[in-house]
């Protein structure tokens, strides 16, 4: 509502010169260009005692307040004249919301009891563009009072490289010249960097650098509002927008000027109603658009152990102690120090021993902003716990940076680490789970397998053992083998096949066609022909059986024989009995007939069970 | 520097003076192999295979000097072609199995039934020859067998003889089908490796018939048909297609 007031005071000075016996004239005005999102006055005003005023239809603008109305009255008395005027005015707050030229109808108002209309307004609504030139922004419409051009208040960008390497540091700052105090100022928004990393180098709003400055033969008090130190994370050209910000400025009243001390901050603006001599003013104001032309990184003699920093840096590493016991933990300290984008510094690949177990750094910035730029050191602290005791060597690591001042790169070497592990005293079972000392097998690196080095066996490609003659000849070759073998084997044994071989399996089927015969002779009752063949059938078998010439035949021969051939003592002895008896009954003289029936049944049973036996 | 300009000359001396004796080339460009110069060995390796002769270690060292050198459907290929002359080595198995981690295709190999897997390793158990050599030695003891049962007159050594000859016939039979079947797929090349980067898998043998899938070099395939320049190849996963012949080597 100050604002409002203010405006409202505003209006009464300016139109104070009208006097109630002038012609009454109520008069619209506002601003006839706008852009869009900017809030202007619109303001009807008569020169009379008004009342019953009855507003217009304000379409495409979104009334931000209003109408408030305010009344004036002066008196003059000039040559024993006197005149009073009395003014009023009713003044509304518009926004811009769209753009397109748009006309205001006209407002009525009753003044001693005649409707006066006002005229139309015409507005045009510009899109809300960037400014040529900064600080040509559009202005805040004073209808009245002091006016704040582009040469009185504009923000400038400026950059210290304007060609830099990928992740050079550049630093840029924001500038506000001014000639005319400023009350308060808020960046409304800050320019996005994509593309960069980027780092605030001014911490503490409240101590600006000020000093003054000749710009064109004006004498500016310049401060520098922001300051960023930026890192190009690609090459290419890259674009950075403007800055924008709004200011409150105080404009002094042309009658009453007076020249300005310290115009910054000078907060103590005289508010009292009357006797004012400045107005604030805000104002938005846009800095200019950077463009920053970034040159890659050269890719000769680019170390690989480079990652990107660039700056001009120095390592140091160290270990807290070079002897310790296994189990125990040390620490490692990699320290990177430097002026550059040390924060986009990535670990270093250091190699650990595999017994070594290690943990991921901590990673410790001790980084300083000051407005010359970014600089610091950046701490990676491994925590190292040996396993096992040994004699351990931690490699040596190389970090590579790209110099800015020299353009090129550089690579830094740390030192060696040679630690001694010793063995921890016997309480590993607290620190390794189960009390053992066994570790799980694990496979570092894969690669495939060496090649084989022994003598190569030769062969022609596509040529298998299945498809050449020699397979199936050789699946001809075993059958006819055996068919051959088979034949000459029947033939020799047909020519060795001596007489005991097919006596032998011929044997029973002799003894048994003599006993058939004998059977017959039985019959006939005919018993020298009936003894001689139960005797030819007994000793025939023996004989046939074992191979014994009839010459060497005996009681004793038989008897050996068939011991020789496990035969039953029982059988023996039946066989010998009823070799006698046939030999008794044979020759010797009498009637013998009773006898040969029983003698045959014998001959047959013991053939019979010593064929069993023998088998 | 100096000792490696001096050794590059050496083995292009090597190169240049390739002799009549495949086992002294071998032994050349197994040199080469070890100091490092995978470009010279492979020119070797490759010369021995122009004579037409070739044996699995040879294979294998070439897909090693291959793999050296980023080419890994050669790799690929060349380790497969030592796993046909000598299946079931482990040491080929694990490089194509390392070669394969690094191809860019991941395609799941669709399971198999047991006994299907079963066969299959046991194929692998032998080279081709191997199990030809197996068929013939036991055809050849099924009629020795015969022949001693024959002979013998005692009940239990004919029993004996008698299921071993069975035994020996069902030995046969195995190794003969066996045999036969990795003598068949070793000589029609069914299965082939893609050389292609990046090959589109066409639903026709057709330039205008739709992109089935995409396949990768170094991806195995089993070419199923032919038509003109077009092949029908599978894949892993049991999916088919069609695709120009020359994008593939035939295994």
């Amino acid at each position: 509502m100050k604002k409002l007031r203010f405006s409202a005071l505003l209006v009464m000075f300016t139109w104070v010169s009208f006097t109630s016996g002038q012609d009454l004239d109520f008069r619209a005005s506002a601003r006839e260009v706008v852009s869009v999102g900017d809030q202007f006055r619109l303001i009807y005003s008569i020169n009379g005692q008004a009342s019953g005023f009855r507003a217009p239809i304000i379409k495409n603008f979104s009334i931000l307040a209003g109408p408030s109305q305010s009344t004036s009255t002066s008196m003059q008395i000039i040559n024993n004249q006197v005149s009073r005027s009395v003014e009023y005015s009713f003044t509304y707050v518009l926004q811009a919301t769209s753009e397109g030229t748009f006309t205001i109808p006209p407002a009525s108002v009753n003044v001693d009891g005649k409707s006066y209309q006002s005229n139309p307004v015409t507005i045009r609504v510009v899109k809300g563009s960037a400014p040529a030139s900064p600080g040509a922004q559009q202005q805040q419409s004073q209808p009245q009072g002091g006016e704040i051009t582009a040469k009185d208040l504009f923000v400038k960008a400026s950059v210290n490289k304007s060609n830099p390497y990928q992740g050079e540091q550049v630093i840029i700052t924001y500038k506000i010249y001014t000639r005319i105090p400023v009350a308060e100022y808020s960046i409304t928004r800050t320019p996005s960097t994509a593309g960069f990393w980027s780092q605030d180098l001014i911490k503490d709003n409240t101590k600006l650098n000020q000093y003054r400055e000749t710009v064109d033969g004006n004498e500016y008090v310049v401060a520098e509002i922001k300051k960023e130190a930026l890192f190009a994370q690609k090459s290419g050209n890259l674009t950075i927008e403007p800055l924008e910000m709004d200011v409150v400025a105080q404009v002094q009243r042309k009658a009453s000027r007076r020249g300005f001390n310290d115009p910054f901050f000078d907060s103590f603006f005289n508010d009292s109603f009357f006797g004012s001599t400045y107005q604030n003013i805000k104002k938005t104001l846009r800095s200019n658009q950077l463009n920053i032309n970034v040159k890659p990184l050269p890719s000769t003699n680019r170390p690989s152990e480079f990652t990107g920093a660039v700056g001009n840096f120095s390592i140091s590493s160290s270990i807290d102690r070079d002897q310790l016991k296994a189990n125990e933990a040390m620490t490692l300290k990699f320290t990177i120090t430097g002026k550059g984008n040390i924060k986009l510094v990535e670990k270093p690949n250091l190699v650990f021993p595999s017994d070594f177990e290690v943990y991921d750094p901590r990673i410790s910035d001790n980084i300083s902003a000051s407005p010359t730029g970014v600089s610091g050191s950046r701490t990676f602290e491994y925590l190292i716990i040996p396993r096992n005791p040994g004699d351990f060597t931690i490699k040596s690591s190389r970090f590579a940076f790209f110099d800015i001042e020299t353009g090129t790169y550089k690579t830094l070497n740390s030192p060696d680490f040679r630690i001694k592990v010793e063995k921890g005293n016997g309480n590993e079972a607290n620190v390794v789970a189960g009390g053992t000392n066994k570790e799980d097998f694990k496979y570092i690196g894969t690669d495939i397998r060496f090649i084989k080095t022994s003598p190569l066996k030769l062969r022609p490609v596509n040529s298998y053992f299945i498809s050449r003659p020699l397979f199936p000849l050789w699946l001809v070759i075993p059958p006819v083998l055996l068919a051959a073998f088979m034949l000459i084997w029947r033939n020799e044994l047909r020519k060795r096949n001596n007489l005991a071989l097919m006596r032998n399996r011929k044997a029973t089927r002799v003894a048994r066609k003599r006993l058939k015969a004998a059977e017959q002779y039985l019959k006939q009752k005919n018993q020298d022909a009936f003894w001689a063949e139960v005797s030819n059938a007994l000793w025939g078998y023996i004989s046939d059986k074992f191979n014994i010439p009839g010459s060497t035949l005996s009681m004793d021969s038989v008897n050996q024989a068939l011991k020789n051939k496990n035969v039953k003592d029982e059988l023996i002895a039946q066989f010998i009995t009823a070799l006698n008896n046939c030999e008794f009954a044979r020759f010797a003289p009498g009637d013998k007939s009773q006898a040969m029936d029983k003698l045959y049944r014998e001959a047959i049973e013991v053939i019979t069970n010593t064929e069993q036996q023998l088998k | 520097m100096k000792l490696k300009t001096a050794l590059v000359i050496v083995f292009a001396g090597f190169y240049l003076t390739l002799s009549a004796n495949p086992q002294a080339d071998y032994e050349k460009a197994n040199k080469a192999y070890m100091a490092g110069f995978y470009e010279n060995a492979i020119s070797i390796y490759e010369r021995i295979l122009e004579n037409g002769i070739a044996a699995p270690d040879l294979y294998y060292n070439l897909g090693n000097a291959y793999f050296k050198i980023d080419d890994i459907p050669s790799a690929i290929l060349n380790y497969e072609r030592a796993l046909k002359l000598d299946p079931g080595n482990e040491d080929y198995e694990y490089n194509l199995s390392v070669a394969n981690n690094k191809i860019v295709d991941k395609i799941d190999v669709l399971p198999e039934l047991f006994y299907i897997r079963w066969w299959k390793s046991l194929k692998r158990l032998l080279s081709p020859d191997g199990w030809a050599k197996t068929a013939l030695l036991t055809f050849t003891l099924i009629f020795i067998t015969v022949a001693i049962f024959l002979l013998s007159s005692r009940m239990w050594a004919r029993k004996m003889i008698f299921s071993f000859g069975i035994l020996l016939l069902l030995i046969n039979l195995i190794s003969g089908i066996i045999a036969w079947q990795t003598y068949r797929e070793a000589k029609d090349q069914k299965t082939a490796i893609i050389f292609t980067p990046t090959l589109p898998v066409k639903s026709s043998p057709d330039e205008s018939s739709i992109d089935l899938f995409v396949i990768h070099e170094g991806l195995k395939v089993t070419v199923i048909d032919k038509i003109g320049e077009w092949q029908e190849i599978r894949i892993a996963n049991g999916s088919k297609g069609w695709i120009k012949a020359g994008q593939i080597k035939p295994i």
